[in-house]
């Protein structure tokens, strides 16, 4: 990528809290170098205390790298100003409760530089986004988890922002409040906004998600597109005739038999490489097995994910 | 940091502590100016006006105290000024602290501050928005109740005693030095009970520091430590006994150093806190 393309980038960042009286220090995150592209929505995996909220949190200054550097749209993280094009949901947000809706999202428009002038018209649009025109004038206290999903949400879209951090965006959210979510995000993403989601619910990564990266233990394990990652190397998926006996027995484990549908049958077939599967598939046809579909295996993100951070 | 300061005034204003604090103050200088229309109080002044029947305070040598003239009304108004003006330091203070002592700590709680500092604003900014709005308050809380009480007083007697607006200044100021106890250790330890706690606790300190010599009285080893610390925390009793009474009632100051070394206190505590605060990891 040129720098011109680049929305975020980290450059050995890393963070290790010291321990105090004598305990071992914590790497939370281990060196790392990342690049996120403009326009993408990048999905950022791992299991608790994989280092996901320390790396968002190391991003957005709320935390000071031990070392390393990071940068949002070339402007270094420890400037303020890098902020500017950023919205960021936190995984927990507290709003001041005594403030109304519409109170709330006009101090935080304020406080993102959101003019004067664009203030009022901006936060009451974003209210009727995220569907809580009805609720703008009434305390955050009196609001439910998923109301106060919705006003984060809201709240991090105030100034247009070019990046959009989001920390477990759809958590404590019901599913036609997640499908908003999804939807908004893609709205976002076809509006030019690069978005960095953190989220452990991977159905919801999958979906949107442009490239995944997978952190464990405070280091980066893998990285790519969602199809990269989730196409299962060597194995492809076939859909044919019934494979007569003798020859399933003479490919031996490469053949795994999967279902039977309509007249069809779905066999799993290893081969090391195009030639090796182009000679088996050639041997099938021999032996009389009509062959509908071959394609690649694609296994489930969660079950890729399961597999890595359990290895 | 306007909006941070928009944020923290919308705060002080929504705790119910504070608006108690402003009717308190509208209760003690609406009850002066009751008692001021009393008749028998009335008939004192009058009579004061008239004949000069206040008890005269002099000096050993039959001198007028110095700032108080030789006029008897002005005399009593201007040791009455002092009076609520050293009883606002003390308990003024004290109360100022309750209502606004949790603010900082409120603002490091997780979920806040991560809203708050993922703007682009600065460290400093936010603290200072933050600080700056508890200034805000309680210096309005303390021009309006000093500032009400003098005008009633000065009204109803005819004695203007400008000295006494000073004090609101000093008032205000040593506010400002205990509330740099509370921002510190607010900032460092992410707890407002033990903010406050630490706060009070030196205030005890700084009242036994004071006691006249309490150095010798404990002897060494502990002399050294008792001056110090008597040089280095800030000298709250000090300031509450001399330096305000006597600005209050129109009289110079002998001394200074309590005042500014107070002040030289809270300063360095103010940097601490905003170090602190800038490095630290939320």
């Amino acid at each position: 990528m040129t720098p011109d393309e680049i929305a975020v980038s980290t450059e050995g960042l890393a963070k290790t809290y010291t321990g105090a009286f004598g305990r071992d220090p914590v790497h939370a995150l281990r060196p790392l170098d990342l690049e996120v592209g403009r326009g993408e929505i990048f999905g950022l995996l791992g299991p608790n205390g994989a280092g996901k909220t320390t790396l968002v949190k190391l991003l957005l200054g709320l935390v000071h790298p031990t070392e390393g550097d990071a940068a949002i749209f070339g402007r270094p993280i420890h400037d303020p100003e890098a902020r500017r094009p950023v919205g960021y949901l936190p995984e927990e947000h507290r709003f001041p409760r005594f403030l109304t809706a519409r109170h709330a999202l006009r101090l935080y428009a304020r406080m993102a530089g959101v003019p004067a002038s664009e203030r009022e018209e901006r936060a009451d649009a974003l209210l009727a986004t995220v569907r809580l025109e009805g609720a703008a004038d009434r305390k955050i206290r009196e609001f439910s988890k998923g109301m106060s999903e919705r006003l984060g949400i809201a709240q991090a879209l105030l100034s247009r922002p070019r990046l959009l951090v989001l920390d477990e965006p759809a958590d404590g959210v019901d599913p036609v409040g997640r499908r908003e979510i999804r939807d908004l995000l893609l709205e976002l993403r076809q509006g030019g906004a690069t978005l960095f989601v953190n989220s452990h619910l991977l159905s919801e990564i999958e979906r949107v998600c442009t490239r995944v990266a997978i952190l464990k233990e405070g280091r980066l394990v893998r990285q790519g597109t969602v199809e990269e990652l989730t196409t299962e190397r060597r194995v492809w998926r076939l859909r044919c005739t019934p494979v007569p006996e003798p020859v399933a027995r003479a490919l031996g484990p490469s053949l795994r038999s999967e279902d039977d549908d309509a007249g069809l049958s779905a066999y799993r077939l290893r081969a090391a490489d195009r030639a090796e599967l182009n000679a088996r598939l050639d041997r099938l046809r021999e032996a009389g097995v009509e062959i509908e579909a071959v394609e690649p295996l694609r296994q489930s993100l969660e079950d890729f994910f399961v597999e890595i951070v359990s290895t | 940091m306007i909006g941070v300061l928009l944020l923290t005034l919308r705060e002080l204003l929504a705790r119910k502590v504070v608006l108690g604090l402003f009717l308190v103050a509208t209760l003690v200088w609406g009850m002066l100016a009751l008692a001021l229309q009393l008749d028998v109080v009335e008939g004192t002044l009058q009579g004061i006006r008239l004949f000069g029947q206040a008890p005269e305070i002099r000096t050993e040598h039959g001198e007028g105290i110095e700032g108080l003239g030789d006029d008897p009304l002005r005399m009593i108004v201007v040791t009455a000024q002092a009076f609520v003006a050293v009883a606002a330091y003390w308990v003024g203070i004290l109360l100022a602290l309750f209502a606004t002592g949790g603010l900082v700590a409120s603002l490091m709680e997780r979920g806040r501050a991560d809203l708050l500092l993922s703007k682009p604003l600065g460290r400093a900014r936010i603290l200072g928005g933050r600080l700056l709005g508890v200034g805000v308050v309680t210096a309005l809380l303390s021009v309006y109740l000093l500032g009400m009480v003098w005008l009633v007083m000065s009204l109803k007697s005819g004695v203007w005693n400008p000295g006494f607006l000073l004090g609101i200044g000093v008032v205000f100021a040593m506010f400002a030095v205990v509330y740099a106890i509370v921002a510190l250790v607010s900032v460092w330890t992410e707890s407002s009970a033990l903010a406050l706690v630490v706060t009070l606790g030196v205030l005890f300190a700084t009242i036994v520091l004071a006691i006249p010599g309490l150095a010798d009285r404990v002897g060494a080893p502990w002399d050294g430590v008792v001056e110090t610390l008597h040089v280095v925390l800030p000298r709250f009793p000090e300031v509450g006994a001399y330096t305000l009474p006597d600005l209050a009632r129109g009289k110079s100051v002998d001394d200074w150093v309590p005042l500014a070394s107070s002040l030289a206190f809270g300063a360095v505590a103010y940097a601490a806190t905003f170090w602190l605060f800038r490095r630290k990891d939320f």
